[in-house]
């Protein structure tokens, strides 16, 4: 069951809808650039841009009047978009670690 | 294999997660497309029998389920005739064939499906531009052979064109309009009034 | 004048054109020459589309503008129908391209799909003529056999769909018979799985049912499975050949990353299509499942951005195609935008029950048509056009690189400007239309007349011939580009 959108939050919606996706885009960007360049002001603008998506993710839930298993949905965005880009960085770095290794070996 | 590149990273290890999400995620959409076929069958709960065609119809919302629903009435004829499902299904699905045939669907939308140049007719049957309840059937029987002298624009200029549609296919347009008008769709479109919430 | 004397005319008048552009056929393998043809036709299409779009955003202006001869109805239908074959012809253009290569081997049906490109294109234009000018015709099955089935994306009369069908099995059959003549690879392994979808699932839109929530049921079916799982797949497959060829990457990363793109879109696709069956009449737990899925969609996009900024690091960008390349940062900006944030704006079904219908669908679909297909497609013809002539130069200095990148910029910013037009637009006809007045006739109205409706499409207009313009700039620099270049192509050193 849901309960839809009330007028005066149309525009909340579509914009905090619209930064969840940037902002996890954002902190995914951030977060593999910080591990590309150990410099720590990435970091903490990669840590920023996820707070932002929590904010947005909060917005989105009121707005949207999430209530019983759709709250579930708004858990999964938060805790989804926190990992996902960890795992595929580790999956990118482990995907072509043969090839270092090889090219390591070239060299020696 | 060598230890850098584990399992979890490997080539045949996600060839069969792609394999197996891939099958797993469409033998789910399978079942569920069985459920939801057998639960919108013709004469189910959600999809009315052609025959509703001789009822009243009326779109109103419903306090304990946050939508509005269709509310299928009492006898209410369609061109002043009863018609049989076996009638009813003739009707209608003369008046599907020409809703195809003419194109409706790329300036019109249907159940919100289709294109933007035109109302949307999933509840045209109750839209209360028809006036009243005893004008409707002339007014869009009159409508659909003759759009250009009885244009119905609101102020917009924009007019259907003539489609050559016969008084038969007229009819069994005006029928397929008024048993889809019946179909739940889970409170689309929302805050709808009925010609029958004005006439109120 | 005879008609004999104008085939001579109209022969000679394409001889010259054919000798100004100076391409040497004698460049491209037998398998390459078929893939040409089908991007050539997939470009004429292109322009198709964009002219009837924009006959059709004429129409939103002036109603009165070319009416009882060529109505809204049928620009739009050309316009949409134009979009997905062209779409289709520069897939199969792509698949034929890297077919030999990664087969090793020469198709093995060459007849058979030089004889289905001829039957297709005179199909494809039969269609479009009788659209044009016999458009519709009664209500029964005579005319959904010949005319139009009047079913958006689909309307291509019975026998057209019969013909598709024909042909796609004829593509199918070149694509499998070539890999295992040659060599199967894991690419192939997800083409040919992915091709089996292609055609099977058209098949489900090729049946009448009165019963319209069955109907748009299996519709969905085509047009939802086709666009958000088996082209995106097609896509990947496209790109994993086009990394190995062009960076250099390893074949092993590629397949990986190929599989895991399958998995995640295919994942998240398969059943994404549950936002399609909010308001059809279909159970509510699709609002769930829609919901859900939809939320993860996003997810593959995610993947990428991870992996480019990956990719930017271990590899020095150097590239032998810089307009290749500049399509290709457009396909991932596209998409991200087009699909990802312009799909979820409007996804859930909390605010979809307002959204749904509206010129918000509109927006969302030319970006991410946009930044998914046509980018890609471009890319790759700018890739094709490269090999053709001789493999000359196209990296930084190139003779007239002003036109492809104002070709780039025009049609970049059009399809951006268009989608914020009708942003507005459909900002505003769920906003009046549905939340105020409730979706009555009178509230649809109320909306279209509304000043910043009426704005909207004014400027939808003057973006829309922009991307026209860009689109015509990007036709005469494919036929120009490296013409008369001498320096041979930047070498790109392997991994």
């Amino acid at each position: 069951m849901i309960q839809p959108v009330a007028m005066q939050d149309f525009f909340i919606t579509f914009f905090s809808s619209a930064l969840i996706i940037l902002a996890g885009a954002s902190y995914a960007l951030l977060f593999a650039w910080s591990k590309v360049n150990a410099n720590f002001r990435i970091k903490i603008a990669a840590y920023v841009s996820y707070i932002v998506l929590i904010v947005a993710v909060v917005l989105l839930t009121r707005a949207a009047n999430f209530t019983g298993y759709w709250l579930s949905l708004s858990a999964v965005m938060v805790v989804g978009y926190f990992f996902a880009p960890i795992g595929i960085w580790h999956l990118c770095v482990k995907t072509h670690a043969e090839n270092h290794h090889k090219t390591l070996e070239e060299k020696l | 294999m060598n230890e850098e590149n584990p399992l979890w990273a490997s080539e045949s290890f996600w060839k069969k997660v792609a394999i197996w999400v891939t099958a797993g995620s469409f033998i789910i959409l399978v079942v569920l497309t069985f459920d939801s076929l057998s639960q919108t069958e013709v004469g189910g709960k959600r999809v009315q029998a052609y025959s509703v065609i001789n009822k009243k119809i009326d779109y109103v919302y419903k306090e304990d389920l946050h939508k509005f629903m269709p509310v299928i009435g009492e006898t209410e004829l369609l061109f002043g005739q009863e018609f049989t499902e076996e009638e009813a299904e003739k009707l209608v699905t003369l008046g599907k064939k020409t809703t195809q045939a003419k194109n409706c669907m790329n300036c019109h939308t249907l159940l919100g499906n289709g294109a933007y140049f035109a109302p949307d007719l999933t509840k045209a049957w109750l839209d209360k531009g028809w006036l009243s309840k005893e004008l409707r059937e002339d007014l869009m029987i009159k409508f659909l052979l003759d759009p250009e002298n009885n244009a119905r624009t609101f102020g917009s200029n924009r007019k259907m064109p003539n489609l050559h549609i016969t008084p038969e296919e007229a009819k069994g347009v005006v029928a397929f309009l008024k048993w889809m008008s019946s179909i739940d769709t889970n409170g689309f479109p929302y805050n709808f009034k009925t010609i029958y919430a004005t006439e109120e | 004048m005879n008609a004999k004397e104008l085939c001579g005319v109209a022969n000679a008048k394409l001889d010259t054109f054919v000798t100004w552009t100076a391409l040497d056929r004698s460049n491209l393998s037998d398998g390459r020459k078929l893939a040409v043809n089908y991007f050539i036709v997939a470009v004429i299409l292109f322009f198709a589309q964009l002219l009837f779009g924009m006959i059709a955003a004429t129409q939103f202006i002036f109603p009165s503008f070319l009416y009882g001869w060529l109505d809204f109805s049928v620009n739009r239908m050309v316009h949409i129908n134009a979009m997905v074959v062209w779409m289709l012809y520069g897939f199969i253009g792509c698949t034929y391209w890297l077919l030999e290569d990664e087969s090793q081997t020469e198709i093995v049906g060459l007849k058979f799909g030089k004889l289905a490109f001829w039957v297709l294109t005179i199909a494809v234009a039969v269609v479009v003529l009788v659209y044009l000018f016999i458009q519709i015709g009664a209500g029964n099955d005579t005319t959904l056999w010949l005319i139009n089935e009047g079913r958006e994306y689909i309307e291509a009369p019975r026998w057209a769909d019969i013909g598709i069908v024909a042909v796609v099995l004829t593509f199918f059959y070149n694509v499998v018979a070539t890999f295992s003549k040659g060599k199967w690879s894991g690419i192939a392994g997800v083409l040919t799985l992915d091709l089996v979808a292609l055609a099977g699932l058209y098949l489900a839109g090729m049946f009448y049912m009165t019963n319209i929530t069955h109907e748009q049921f299996w519709w969905w079916w085509v047009i939802h499975l086709w666009v958000e799982a088996t082209w995106e797949v097609l896509v990947g497959v496209i790109m994993a050949w086009s990394l190995m060829k062009l960076l250099g990457v390893r074949r092993k990363i590629v397949t990986t990353w190929l599989y895991i793109e399958v998995a995640l879109m295919f994942g998240s696709g398969i059943l994404g299509l549950g936002h399609h069956y909010f308001w059809i009449g279909t159970p509510e737990y699709w609002l769930t499942i829609g919901g859900f899925f939809s939320a993860l969609e996003p997810i593959p996009l995610v993947a990428m951005v991870v992996h480019a900024v990956y990719d930017s690091g271990s590899h020095a960008f150097k590239n032998g195609n810089h307009p290749a390349l500049a399509w290709v940062i457009a396909h991932a900006f596209g998409n991200f935008f087009g699909a990802g944030v312009w799909g979820f704006m409007h996804t859930l079904p909390q605010i979809n029950l307002y959204t749904h219908g509206t010129q918000w669908s509109a927006s969302h679909g030319h970006l991410a048509f946009f930044g998914a297909y046509a980018t890609i497609n471009i890319a790759f013809f700018y890739l094709a056009i490269q090999h053709w002539r001789g493999d000359v130069w196209m990296s930084g200095n190139a003779q007239n690189a002003w036109r492809w990148k104002w070709a780039l910029g025009l049609l970049n910013v059009g399809v951006v400007g268009m989608t914020i037009a009708l942003l507005i637009a459909g900002y505003e006809q769920s906003f009046i239309e549905r939340a105020v007045e409730g979706s009555t006739w009178s509230g649809y109205f109320s909306a279209q007349n509304h000043p910043s409706f009426q704005s909207a499409m004014v400027w939808r207009w003057f973006f829309g011939l922009m991307t026209f313009a860009g689109l015509i700039l990007l036709i005469w620099d494919l036929l120009t580009i490296g013409k008369g270049e001498t320096r041979k192509m930047a070498v790109v050193e392997a991994e």
